[in-house]
């Protein structure tokens, strides 16, 4: 497949600027975070650090329960995206495949989830939770991101069902398949990009995810990783080099999954993608 | 041969409970606190019917936020959408590291907010940031630009920093549909002869429309709704130049101690929002059976 | 049975409940003292009060204050709060008026009697025939500088507006800000706009009958003070909150700031020798007034209905206030936190601590400073319940925003925050 000079050189400066508009801020971020305090603030930036010192991040792990926050951060984003997938696939495929009143009624319901400001039954579910004794708990979390990730989820998969060709459907159903046995053998692996694009929706929302964060949970032991930061910078200083090296510690953990996991998931997604 | 509607409904109860659950049920509490006149938490609230939408349908701050929120969906839909066609398609091309590009697109997408904010607010400061020692260097301005200073920079430089934040999950949607749109297409175009350009417009963006289209819907719908980034970074100001409807919202609820008020003021957008869904609803899938 | 037999049974029956384990009493506190040695300084003061108290079992749960507004009293609400609250004044009407607390009007009345408290700090909770909380740490606006910086442009420490004025003028030079004073709709700003105004004679917002008299003329002159004094600072001060003055001031890029203080930041992030650090009262309108400034009294508030808890946290309160565990209880952050108590600001616990030593002139400054202190709404001995919303919306500050960054004239902006004001009220 060759690219004509011109589209080479257009190619090359989009790229280049994707590359600083997405990199440079967290090069800046990272190296600064190494940088003693003087450097920090002073009037001139460097680029490159001109001095050295891990005490940023030394006194961020052990004057505070980063480690923690950060488990807490994992189980909660874990189990969210497991669950929305659950529920979301059959979901999805019931919408769009199976014939049942008031399908397109409660399909357009699903998208009041996101129709209203988020804070404002912020009160009445910490009641509710109150009662039901799970305030202060990772479930009550969990079930709160599962409720936000879904309708979008749900949305995402039935579009990418649409698009698989009827043909191969209906192959399947002149086999005499049942929709169970045709959802998983067959449509799942055909939407794999969408379940791959869902699960990253799912799980990065749940990771970042602060309002709710903040105030459903209350002890220092069950607090996600947003919140304990917000925490840990306090209220009445900067400390920058302290505020730097959690910036970089906040994202550290997603990174390594994402090292890890990130290409199945986004080959997975775009290998297609590619014309 | 099962009973379809069985089915279906074992499929569906699960999600459909769950959001009953945490949205349904609160969301109708929201609509009885805006019958009442409940001030603070916990305080109790007399009955007083549609009051409150009486006082606020008329009260222009209300509109205001609105106006300003619909300006925040606009301004975020084209720098977020320009942003992440560009990232799509040089991500959909072949070349040495795109694979890692493909990954790491992502990174300023997985940042938690207040970290984003931290960032942003670090490198935009006139005594100690990254930015403006560049732009009064390079001779850009002769001297540091407030980014936050006047209600019009303020609103311009969130809206670089939330698209800045959201546009890799722009760009994964657009990609993952850009896998359904068949090889052969492009091959039979470039044998054709047809342009980068051409290809682009004939098939890629026409093939593309179902995708924009939901992300056009839940975009909106996440995009008006954008609390934290703005309420941390701003706190709706200067003098009011972010202060968008949900900002306006958590204001009269928790700084104004007007709960019922704020519960008034999300009961309209909600319905405002509602209605904007349903119709663009309506109007994708009368295109979807076109197709 | 025998009378013998049953009155052994009986004796031994006293015996046995008398010694049977008696649980001890749990308490909760809440506070918003995040930063992680704050965090462990308060948990080295639980300890040690635990152990030395095995009936009580204290804990803590630091809060983020962006969160509290609304978590305290949805917690309250669904019975999930916390015993022990700390809190700033225009915080306690809020759950007053809900009737999360009871007056505590009698146990400060016996710790003044013990410890002297500074009449300010209890007059900010003291209203409707009851005090609502018991002060614990205080904190006042002060104006720092260096010392060299004034020398070297010949000028003594400004004392009126006329010579601050002056001072930001000529310390403005080589890129540097003379002062940088914040114009962000935030409550730093709201202290920093409140501490001229309770230097330019506009001191109470409140008349008697409860109406607001925030729009008068002395008021108007503080805001246009405070503009002439922003048009010298760093242009990103609209977006300022404690942290940003104090990055500038440690990083000389500005000359003068307004701060509860800077020594934590100063020292620890190079700011200069600790012998340069300047530290004066906020200067007058008028030559030969006496200085005031705004000060923050921050309180304990006992939120328990349960009496054994409400003993048991009155307890803690009690002992955290003795002069040997004071000291190290407002040394959480040394240089900030000042003594509420007369015999707390001679303890040798406060005095000892090495950062406090290094600073002891201007910590010294500091005290005397806060026995001036005042706060918006709480001033004339009478409280007003609107000033919670007042000053959870920081309409101080919304009012300079209309002037800095809207362009409206001070008379009109003061007139417009007056408005919003009385409309917060309602």
């Amino acid at each position: 497949m060759r690219r004509s000079l011109g589209l080479n050189i257009l190619l090359a400066i989009a790229g280049i600027f994707l590359l600083v508009l997405v990199v440079l801020p967290f090069w800046w971020v990272f190296s600064s975070s190494f940088k003693l305090p003087q450097e920090i603030i002073s009037r001139t930036p460097t680029f490159f650090p001109h001095s050295f010192t891990v005490q940023h991040y030394a006194g961020l792990l052990t004057r505070s329960a980063y480690a923690t926050y950060v488990v807490n951060s994992l189980i909660v984003a874990i189990a969210s995206t497991l669950i929305t997938l659950l529920l979301a696939v059959p979901a999805a495929y019931a919408f769009f495949r199976l014939e049942f009143p008031g399908r397109q009624a409660l399909y357009r319901i699903i998208l009041l989830a996101y129709a209203f400001p988020s804070i404002v039954i912020l009160i009445p579910l910490f009641g509710m939770f109150a009662k039901l004794g799970i305030i202060d708990t990772l479930p009550a979390l969990i079930g709160v991101n599962v409720a936000f990730a879904l309708p979008f989820s749900i949305w995402m998969l039935r579009s990418f069902l649409a698009s698989v060709p009827r043909e191969i459907e209906e192959a399947a159903v002149i086999d005499g398949a049942p929709p169970t046995v045709i959802l998983r053998r067959i449509m799942i692996p055909l939407i794999a990009p969408g379940i791959a694009s869902v699960a990253i929706f799912a799980f990065i929302s749940s990771w970042t995810e602060y309002v709710f964060a903040s105030v459903l949970i209350i002890s220092d032991a069950k607090r996600t990783v947003p919140v304990g930061f917000s925490g840990i910078i306090g209220q009445y200083q900067i400390d920058w080099g302290l505020l730097l090296a959690g910036a970089g510690l906040a994202v550290l953990p997603v990174i390594i999954l994402f090292a890890f996991v990130g290409r199945w998931f986004v080959s997975g997604l775009t290998e297609g993608a590619v014309k | 041969m099962r009973n379809p509607t069985l089915l279906a409904f074992v499929f569906v109860a699960p999600a459909m409970s769950v959001l009953l659950l945490i949205l349904g049920w609160p969301l109708v509490s929201a609509i009885i606190l805006s019958l009442q006149d409940v001030r603070s938490v916990g305080s109790p609230g007399a009955w007083i019917g549609l009051d409150n939408y009486a006082k606020l349908l008329a009260d222009p701050s209300l509109w205001r936020a609105t106006g300003m929120s619909i300006a925040w969906v606009a301004a975020n839909a084209v720098l977020q959408t320009a942003l992440a066609m560009i990232a799509a398609l040089v991500l959909s091309q072949n070349f040495p590291g795109v694979r890692i590009a493909r990954t790491w697109i992502i990174l300023t997408w997985i940042v938690p907010t207040v970290v984003v904010v931290i960032i942003w607010r670090w490198l935009f400061s006139t005594s100690g940031g990254m930015i403006n020692p560049l732009i009064v260097q390079s001779g850009l301005s002769a001297r540091p630009i407030g980014f936050f200073s006047t209600p019009w920079m303020a609103f311009a430089t969130l809206v670089f920093i939330n698209s800045w934040r959201w546009f890799p999950f722009v760009t994964l949607m657009l990609l993952a549909g850009m896998t359904r749109i068949p090889g052969d297409l492009y091959e039979a175009a470039r044998i054709d002869g047809a342009s980068a350009w051409k290809r682009f417009s004939r098939i890629t963006w026409p093939l593309l429309k179902p995708t924009l289209g939901v992300l056009s819907v839940v975009g909106t719908l996440l995009s008006f709704n954008v609390f934290d980034i703005i309420w941390l970074m701003t706190a709706g100001g200067p003098a009011g130049g972010t202060r968008t409807l949900p900002v306006l919202i958590y204001e009269t609820a928790f700084k104004g101690y007007r709960l019922s008020e704020a519960a008034t003021m999300s009961v309209i957008a909600t319905v405002l929002l509602l209605t904007f869904a349903l119709l663009t609803v309506r109007s994708l899938d009368r295109q979807e059976e076109r197709e | 049975m025998t009378k013998t037999s049953l009155s052994i049974l009986a004796f031994a029956s006293m015996l046995l409940s008398s010694t049977a384990y008696a649980a001890p009493v749990e308490v909760t506190l809440w506070h918003m003292e995040q930063p992680p040695h704050r965090v462990a300084r308060v948990q080295e003061l639980i300890d040690a009060f635990n152990a030395s108290h095995p009936e009580i079992v204290v804990k803590q749960e630091p809060q983020s204050w962006g969160e509290v507004y609304a978590k305290v009293p949805a917690a309250l609400a669904a019975g999930a709060g916390p015993d022990m609250l700390f809190a700033i004044p225009d915080f306690a009407p809020i759950l007053k008026k809900t009737g999360a607390l009871t007056s505590v009007a009698d146990f400060v009345a016996e710790l003044d009697k013990k410890h002297k408290f500074i009449p300010s700090t209890v007059q900010s909770y003291s209203y409707d025939g009851g005090v609502w909380a018991i002060p614990l740490y205080n904190m006042s606006m002060n104006l720092w500088y260096r010392k060299s910086d004034l020398e070297k442009a010949g000028l003594k420490v400004p004392a009126t507006w006329e010579e601050w004025e002056a001072a930001a003028k000529a310390l403005s030079q080589g890129g540097a800000y003379g002062v940088g004073v914040p114009a962000n709709k935030q409550l730093y700003t709201d202290q920093t706009v409140y501490s001229l105004m309770v230097n330019g004679g506009a001191t109470e917002i409140y008349n008697e009958d409860g109406t607001l008299r925030f729009d008068n003329p002395e008021t108007v002159g503080a805001f246009e003070f405070y503009t002439k004094l922003n048009k010298l600072s760093p242009p990103d001060s609209t977006s300022w909150t404690w942290g940003e003055a104090e990055a500038c001031f440690v990083s000389k890029s500005c000359g003068m700031i307004m701060q509860f203080s800077v020594i934590s930041t100063y020292d620890t992030q190079g700011g200069g020798e600790p012998s340069d650090l300047g530290v004066a009262a906020i200067p007058t309108e008028e030559a030969g007034a006496e200085a005031n400034t705004i000060a923050y009294a921050n309180a304990v508030m006992l939120l328990s209905k349960d009496d054994a808890k409400t003993k048991a946290s009155q307890e803690f309160i009690a002992w955290l206030l003795e002069p040997e565990n004071y000291g190290k209880f407002l040394n959480m952050e040394p240089g900030l936190f000042m003594p509420v108590t007369e015999d707390g600001a001679k303890a040798e616990t406060f005095w000892n601590d090495p950062m406090v030593e290094k600073y002891k002139s201007q910590i010294e400054t500091v005290i005397a400073n806060s026995k001036n202190g005042r706060l918006f709404g709480f001033t004339s001995g009478r409280t007003f319940p609107s000033i919670a919303a007042i000053s959870a919306q920081n309409l101080i500050a919304e009012t300079l925003q209309d002037i800095v960054v809207a362009g409206t004239d001070a008379k009109g902006a003061v007139a417009q925050g007056q408005a919003r004001m009385v409309e917060a009220s309602k």
